[in-house]
C-alpha cells in the first residue's frame, strides 16, 4: 500500500513537472508570435540591377558631370556636382529604391 | 539600432510631418525611411535634415525615399527646370525620341502620372507626351 501511494506520489510528480515544462513551452511560442507582430515589417525591396540601371541613367541625364555605375543593388555615384544640386540629385538617385547609394561625387 | 540613434531627428521631423503610409525600416544597417508627403516643402525639410546629419549624404547608411503625393488627372503643373526648356518625350524614358517641350515656368496638364518617375503631360499648344516628374510642381 505504502509503496503504491508512494509510485502514485512519483507519478504526480512526473505528470505536474511535464505540465509544466509544456506550459513554458507555450509561453516561448506565443511570446515569438507577439515579437513579431510587434516589429511588423516586410523586408525592403530592392529593385532589380537592370531597372536601377534604366532608371539611373533617366535620373542623372540633367548632371552631366556625374557617373552612376549599380552593383548588387547599390548605386555608386562619382565624378562632381554643385552643393545646391546634390540633394535633388541624391533624391533622385534614392528613390529608385537602391539597397544603398555610395556617394563618391566631389562636391564643389 | 545604432543608425536609427544617429538620425532620430530624421525619423521623428517623418514622424511629426504628416506623411502617409510612413516606414521606418532598418536592415543590413542601413536605414530605410518610404512614404508619401502631402508637399514638396515637407519633403524638401528632411532631405536638409538628412543633409545636416550626413554632410553630403556619405555614409550610405540611409535611403530616404519620401516621395510627393500624386498629381491628380487634369492637375496643372508647372514647370521647374532652372532655366531651360522641358522635353516631352513620346514614352516614358530619356532613350524616347522628343516630340516637343514645355518652357520654365511654362503650366502644363497632367494627363497621368504614369510611375514614380515618369508623368504624361499636355501644353496649351497641344503637345502630349512625357516628362520627368522632378521638373513638374504642382501650380
Amino acid at each position: 500500500m505504502k509503496r503504491l501511494t508512494f509510485k502514485s506520489f512519483l507519478f504526480v510528480c512526473v505528470f505536474a513537472a511535464g505540465m509544466t515544462s509544456c506550459k513554458n513551452k507555450t509561453t516561448v511560442k506565443t511570446s515569438d508570435v507577439d515579437s513579431s507582430k510587434v516589429t511588423n515589417t516586410a523586408p525592403v525591396e530592392v529593385s532589380s540591377d537592370e531597372a536601377l540601371t534604366r532608371n539611373v541613367l533617366d535620373a542623372t541625364k540633367d548632371y552631366p558631370g556625374v557617373q552612376a555605375t549599380v552593383t548588387n543593388g547599390e548605386i555608386t555615384l562619382a565624378g562632381n556636382i554643385d552643393k545646391d544640386r546634390l540633394p535633388k540629385l541624391m533624391a533622385a538617385i534614392q528613390g529608385l529604391n537602391p539597397k544603398k547609394v555610395n556617394n563618391l561625387l566631389e562636391v564643389k | 539600432m545604432a543608425v536609427q540613434e544617429k538620425y532620430t531627428e530624421l525619423i521623428n521631423a517623418a514622424k511629426g510631418s504628416g506623411i502617409s503610409n510612413l516606414q521606418v525600416r532598418e536592415q543590413n544597417n542601413v536605414l530605410y525611411i518610404d512614404g508619401e508627403a502631402p508637399n514638396g516643402k515637407v519633403k524638401d525639410n528632411l532631405w536638409a535634415i538628412y543633409n545636416k546629419l550626413d554632410p553630403n549624404f556619405r555614409s550610405a547608411d540611409v535611403v530616404l525615399d519620401v516621395k510627393v503625393a500624386a498629381m491628380a488627372s487634369g492637375t496643372k503643373a508647372k514647370v521647374t527646370t532652372e532655366s531651360s526648356n522641358l522635353n516631352i518625350r513620346k514614352g516614358p524614358g530619356t532613350d524616347q525620341p522628343t516630340v516637343g517641350k514645355a518652357a520654365h515656368n511654362e503650366i502644363v496638364t497632367i494627363v497621368n502620372q504614369t510611375n514614380e518617375q515618369w508623368s504624361l503631360i499636355k501644353t496649351d499648344k497641344g503637345v502630349e507626351g512625357y516628362a520627368y516628374n522632378e521638373y513638374l510642381v504642382k501650380s
